[in-house]
């Protein structure tokens, strides 16, 4: 048998497919970047692979991320759904609480999105829990065969089961998902209190039908992946990083579809984590930057931020996710000319047919990229990785159509294209506020971790913004998502709604509970293969003060904590996050959380240094910094080995990322491999 | 970097400051009307009050309120306005909306010289008067809705004016609960200081500069947009049906006068401020045109004072909409929405490509209370949405937050209501069949049934649009009108005399609240509507199959719609619809603030109406006009007074549609 060394991620983008290959014997990462395959993500992978050129034998674990879902809810392509649910309450899912939940205001022709699924397909049946749990209407007499052949004669090909305070007691609800499944054949079945069993109907009723919707895509396309794989004589298993950060089997995901929207960005926090750990770093906000967004997260004490109420397109989504905030800012994204006259860059991108104006693929629109180029940061003279070679003239042309539009005070092509980068780098700083000062963080006690195609070009420009003092650039910038995905555990997140004031409630039915949870847990990750000394469980509480709504998560040690210590806690945090406590106010726990990690051997990373002292400089060449052009020098990363320091302005080129380092920084190589670069401000 | 540049940073910026205002409110706020029902605005205002940045976020219903105001501040404090200063401010006769919106202002100084204002406005839970809650249906005058705040400096260079805030705190409920509004509020300032001095020090006078040219952009904008419409005066009315004291309804009465690029509401024969609820401030009105107009002509471009310097309104002081000491005017958002829907029709014959149906009116306040069984006592407040109006080319949405509101819930969880309150909700469902028709039909509103567990149990009920009901444009039906009621043993019961206005109705163990919110109004003819979206309506249950054939013309066999059958319903419904010509009257029939039309009896027998019923006549542009009909003995002609002409655009001899506007289009199995 021949060693398993190699352990590959491949994160699957909207424009590339990224793989990182990492060989555990050598510690040595191979990069690969292929086209993706709208429609046949599974064909990129493997175009990628083949690419790669490695025994196939010699694969240790393969692990996966995919937009696949996300796409699916997109473009309305995921499985003909119906639901079954508490009599009263069809259109839970179309009212919600009313609101439109995607802009709308001032809009006369706002058309809210309609439900997944349709009104004719979401049948009531006569059962009822009460809130304290006692079951009004048991659902023993509901005959479910008549639904399941209405389905069936409708073509539905997944089933969702919501009842009514099913969160409570959800006796009824699982007695109706046992009866479904016995009857409904191969179409999945799935129960909003197994997929989330929080309080909040519309939120659970809501992710409930999304699973259900995506179960047989995500699944679909895994089952392909994973068969195809086999077929290449691949043997190892398929993991599929899911939206929580940790990843998925494929059993895991097939029955979990509504965890993996956020597959592909997770990887790039993952990879930070790992990166930031190498480097010394703490806090950290990801910047990963590439054609058409920008994806943002902050990481604190090496910890990306969990976020349990999420939506995605018009629909809440109750599952944990990291807390990752996109905007539409991306390499592509196309400067325009507002009805009022001013100048507009985004969230229209010209993605990559056509691309960019300077692609000279038939776009004539001025892009990001166009303005990068303009401003002497791209090379004209040389073709990029991929083979492209990029047009100054169509990139003027493209900044001289757009002056015309913009009339009287609109500047050169070079002064317009600074000034579109400056709108942009505004919007992306702002995301970064987003995701620090809205949370209650500040900024500048946090490093900027530039990634993606695009990330390396700006990441100074948004620190500048922001006062930042630190950027970190790692290896490999364009395949970090990738790097996060083949370094991440398993995990399992498990929540049971239970509490009430603490006043009220017994510690040991709070202890009973969390046991219970910790056991099922040890079940599941012995079950995914892992000894019980690669088991690794936190957990924590959902806690607010009575009357409120809105919960903070609290850690907590359920066999040792009292409720004097999780109140104190949680009084800290709450001044902590908003700046105040209520100390004399009671507090009440409303869900207790686990999550469970099935730890896997993470490998020593090394990223091959040069000795020093080789010339680095490809060029110089003339780039424009603040407000006019300075001679700078062109490096070559490969050659620049760690413990070097260099001063920027600079710009510097490796394979799948160019960074452009503004005049003021220094640029330190650390032993790591990542750069770390460092400047001060004034103030 | 040139100015363009230049100035899109500015607005970026500005919009950021406003986004991080808001943040802070919510981060530290302790009230749930805050935090999770956001009923607060932020908005950024230049020295002399104008608006400059508002969040997108916000409710309309504070935006246009908010400059109002602070004008009244710069008017009274002048050159006395300095570095550490405080305003407070929620008189609604001078710019405010009710008494629990407080207006907090922080003076902001550029290098010594006063450059903006930061403006904070909160929903406080408790601002004192004679209920928890300082709002009820039942009062009679503005003392008995809490605490007046003309504008006041309430800190005078950093230095707090404590027994004026002891003063203000002493009478209001729940002491430190409004402690936290406050400093919600004030440390929100705070940030929004910090925020605004960083981008000083960045832009210098530049800042300022930019300011002015934004503004002027989104006015030259607006201005371009209403110099595309013909000039003219379009008219149109409107009724509050009742104040809750008195039976007969308030008539809001508009001239929209579009002159060149400039737009002038006259509000002129408005009815008198009443001694119920359904009163507001003068800020109201510029709130309803300004959102309305920019939604018709400029719904895309960025607010702010740009946005309402093209517009201007006139209201007599005194009348319901712009009330003076001592009208209450808890009611602000039953007479803001009704402005809206009157406002609304005006601009529809102004942008007839935007012309929309009609919504639910006002806010659809119910609050349920009684006690638990613990003994302690409860309140269950929600405001349910109804369903949208249609326009050319869309339905209506079903029972959502509509364009002219914020986009905070209506109604909350069912769990969490279960879990907190002695209550269940039977039932929260869409309100089938109640929308209204049209070559685009109306959204559908909700039914919502809540049991009452508890020993005892009281309802209120402040709502609009229980009798008239929204209306449809360019022919289209009118939506299905709210309606809340009290099912006992089996039987639906009326719990007020006057619908809509419910006062503590007694409620026992086992009755049931039954909430059902208005149908959006429909948009051209139904009888032109696509027969596959009727099928598609019937198949998800939306309406009934006697529904599409007798609102709809379209016969549906099966799974399928039957053509040839669809086509002789249609000739057939089409014939029956009852056209008339107009005859002027040489008199302005009235019944008070209600319009009559002289109706011969044997079209009232025709249209199945007798004597003060209320009927409508439509042209098939723009909305209806409505009236109570008067009946006459002969002729054939609907007799109507020469404004009537003038609302509707028709001629003597001219021949219209007439129908009776009943509050429920009618329903068929």
């Amino acid at each position: 048998m021949q060693e398993q060394k190699y352990i590959v991620g491949i994160d699957v983008g909207g424009t590339f497919t990224d793989l990182l290959c990492l060989n555990t014997e050598t510690q040595e990462l191979l990069s690969e970047k292929v086209p993706s395959i709208p429609g046949s993500q599974w064909k990129g992978v493997l175009g990628a692979l083949e690419q790669l050129g490695i025994d196939y034998a010699e694969i240790r674990a393969f692990v996966h991320g995919t937009t696949i879902a996300t796409n699916a809810l997109l473009e309305r392509k995921g499985a003909k759904t119906g639901l079954v649910t508490t009599d009263g309450f069809r259109d839970t899912l179309e009212i919600g609480r009313t609101r439109r939940l995607i802009g709308g205001l001032f809009d006369i022709k706002f058309v809210r999105p309609k439900p997944l699924v349709s009104r004719d397909l979401r049948i009531e049946v006569d059962e009822r829990v009460a809130a304290d749990g006692t079951v009004l209407q048991s659902v023993d007499d509901v005959d479910f065969a008549p639904i399941v052949q209405q389905f069936k004669d409708k073509g539905v090909e997944a089933i969702a089961v919501a009842f009514m305070n099913a969160y409570r007691n959800s006796e009824n609800e699982a007695k109706a998902l046992e009866k479904i499944q016995a009857l409904a054949g191969d179409v999945p079945v799935c129960a909003s209190t197994t997929v989330v069993p929080e309080k909040g109907e519309f939120e659970r009723f809501s992710t409930c039908v999304l699973n259900a919707y995506l179960t047989p895509v995500v699944t679909t396309y895994l089952e392909t992946l994973a068969a195809e794989l086999e077929g290449q004589g691949i043997a190892a298993p398929v993991s599929v990083m899911g939206s929580n950060g940790g990843v998925m089997t494929l059993d895991q995901a097939a029955k979990f579809a509504a965890g993996t929207f956020l597959s592909g960005p997770v990887g790039g926090a993952g990879g930070a984590v790992r990166i930031c750990e190498m480097a010394g770093v703490d806090d950290c906000i990801t910047f990963d930057m590439g054609g058409t967004s920008t994806d943002v997260a902050l990481i604190h004490q090496l910890t990306p931020r969990i976020s349990h109420s999420n939506q995605i397109d018009a629909y809440p989504l109750q599952v944990p996710q990291l807390d990752i905030h996109t905007i539409g800012a991306g390499g592509g994204s196309i400067a325009w000319v507002q009805p009022d006259g001013t100048l507009e860059v985004g969230p229209q991108s010209a993605g990559a047919m056509p691309g960019p104006a300077c692609y000279q693929r038939g776009g004539t629109e001025p892009t990001i990229s166009d303005a990068n180029l303009m401003l002497g940061r791209l090379p004209t003279d040389r073709t990029l990785a991929g083979g492209l070679q990029l047009s100054k003239d169509l990139s003027e042309k493209a900044f001289l159509g757009l002056a015309e539009r913009l009339g009287e005070g609109a500047g050169s092509p070079v002064q317009l294209a600074d000034g579109v980068l400056r709108i942009a780098v505004s919007k992306m700083a702002g995301a970064v506020r987003e995701v620090s000062v809205h949370r209650g963080f500040d900024p500048r006690d946090f490093a900027l971790l530039g990634f993606g195609g695009a990330g390396p070009m700006h990441v100074f420009l948004v620190a500048e913004e922001l006062s930042i003092p630190q950027v970190i650039v790692p290896r490999f910038p364009g395949h970090l998502s990738a790097l996060g995905q083949l370094l991440a555990d398993l995990r399992h997140d498990f929540v049971v709604a239970w509490g009430g004031p603490l006043n009220e409630i017994d510690i040991t039915e709070l202890r009973s509970k969390a046991g219970d949870m910790q056991a099922e847990a040890t079940a599941r990750l012995l079950d995914d293969g892992f000894a019980t000394d690669r088991h690794a469980h936190t957990f924590s509480v959902d806690m607010r003060y009575v009357g409120q709504s809105f919960t903070l998560s609290i850690p907590c040690d359920p066999q040792n904590s009292s409720w004097d210590d999780l109140r104190e806690a949680f009084h800290d945090r709450h001044e902590q996050t908003f700046g105040r406590a209520d100390r004399h106010s009671e507090v009440e726990l409303v869900n207790i959380r686990l999550f469970s990690l099935g730890l896997i051997d993470k490998p020593a990373l090394k990223f091959a240094s040069p000795e020093g002292g080789a010339d680095p400089v490809i060029e110089r060449r003339q780039v424009w910094f603040g407000d006019d052009w300075t001679d700078c020098p062109i490096i070559d990363r490969t050659k620049m080995a760690a413990g070097e320091s260099f001063q920027g302005p600079m710009i510097i080129e490796e394979a799948g990322g160019t960074s452009v380092v503004p005049p003021g920084w220094t640029i330190n190589v650390h032993a790591s491999g990542s750069l770390d670069c460092r400047r001060s401000y004034d103030d | 970097m040139t100015d363009l540049v230049q100035l899109e940073l500015i607005r970026e910026s500005l919009i950021a400051v406003v986004n991080e205002m808001r943040a802070n409110i919510i981060h530290s706020s302790y009230a749930p009307i805050i935090y999770e029902g956001h009923d607060f605005s932020c908005a950024l205002m230049s020295a002399d009050g104008r608006q400059v940045a508002q969040g997108l976020a916000d409710h309309p219903i504070h935006i246009f309120a908010v400059p109002y105001s602070t004008q009244q501040v710069v008017a009274k404090f002048k050159d006395d306005i300095n570095e550490g200063d405080l305003f407070l401010h929620n008189d609604p006769y001078t710019g405010g909306t009710h008494l629990n919106d407080v207006l907090m202002l922080q003076p902001i100084f550029f290098d010594g010289e006063l450059g903006m204002f930061a403006a904070m406005r909160c929903h406080w839970n408790d601002v004192g008067g004679m209920t928890p809650g300082s709002l009820s249906g039942r009062v009679n005058e503005i003392i008995q809705e809490g605490i007046r705040i003309e504008p006041t400096k309430i800190c005078d260079r950093g230095v707090v004016n404590e027994p004026f805030m002891n003063l203000l705190f002493n009478n209001m409920r729940a002491r430190s609960e409004r402690l936290g509004d406050y400093n919600a509020m004030v440390g929100t300032g705070r940030k929004a200081e910090e925020h605004l001095q960083r981008l000083f020090k960045r832009f210098g006078g530049g800042l300022l500069g930019g300011i002015e040219e934004l503004i002027a952009r989104s006015e030259r904008q607006l201005r371009a947009k209403i110099s595309e419409r013909p000039d003219g005066d379009y008219f149109a009315e409107g009724y509050i049906e009742s104040d809750g004291t008195n039976p007969d309804p308030l008539v809001v009465k508009l001239k929209l006068t579009v002159k060149g690029d400039e737009i002038i509401a006259d509000f002129a024969g408005t009815s008198a401020q009443t001694n119920g609820p359904t009163n507001c401030g003068p800020a109201m009105a510029l709130n309803a045109v300004g959102t309305i107009v920019k939604s018709f002509l400029d719904a895309k471009t960025p607010i702010n004072q740009g946005s309402f310097n093209p517009i201007t309104v006139i209201s007599e002081p005194g009348t319901f909409i712009n009330a003076r000491n001592d009208a209450p005017c808890g009611g602000m958002a039953e007479c803001k929405f009704l402005i809206d829907s009157v406002v609304a029709s005006a601009m529809g014959k102004v942008a007839p490509e935007m012309t929309v149906g009609d919504l639910k009116g006002g806010a659809n306040h119910i609050i349920i209370s009684g006690s638990d069984p613990r003994g302690s006592n409860y309140i269950h407040y929600e405001w349910p949405a109804g369903g949208t109006g249609a326009s050319d080319g869309t339905d209506g949405s079903n029972a959502v937050r509509s364009y002219n509101e914020g986009d905070f819930n209506s109604i909350q969880s069912v769990e969490m209501v279960e879990a907190q309150f002695p209550l269940r909700i039977e039932r929260c469902e869409i309100r089938e069949s109640a929308c209204g028709d049209g070559e685009f039909r109306g959204g559908f509103g909700l039914r919502r049934d809540v049991k009452i567990l508890g020993r005892t149990g009281a309802l209120s009920v402040l709502s609009e649009k229980n009798v008239i009901p929204p209306y449809g444009v360019e022919g289209g039906s009118n939506g299905a009108a709210n309606s809340f009621t009290v099912i006992r043993d089996g039987e639906i019961t009326q719990p007020s005399p006057v619908p809509g206005k419910v006062s503590g109705f007694p409620l026992k163990t086992g009755d049931v609240v039954r909430e059902e919110t208005a149908g959006g109004g429909g948009y051209g003819d139904p009888l032109k509507r696509d027969p596959e979206l009727v099928r598609t309506d019937v198949a998800e249950g939306y309406l009934s199959v006697g529904e599409a054939a007798h609102r709809y013309g379209v016969m549906i066999d099966g799974d399928k719609v039957d053509t040839a059958a669809t086509e002789a319903k249609r000739a057939a419904l089409s014939k029956s619809k009852i056209s008339v010509a107009v005859e002027l009257s040489n008199e302005e029939m009235t019944d008070g603030p209600r319009r009559q039309f002289l109706v011969p009896k044997s079209l009232a027998t025709s249209l199945n109406v007798g004597d003060g019923d209320l009927i409508e006549i439509f042209t098939g542009r723009g909305s209806p006009l409505r009236a109570w009909a008067r009946l006459g003995d002969g002729g054939e002609n609907i007799v109507i007074s020469a404004t009537s002409l003038d609302i509707l655009g028709v001629a003597p001899g001219d021949h219209v549609g007439v129908r009776a506007a009943r509050p429920h289009p009618e329903t068929f199995a």
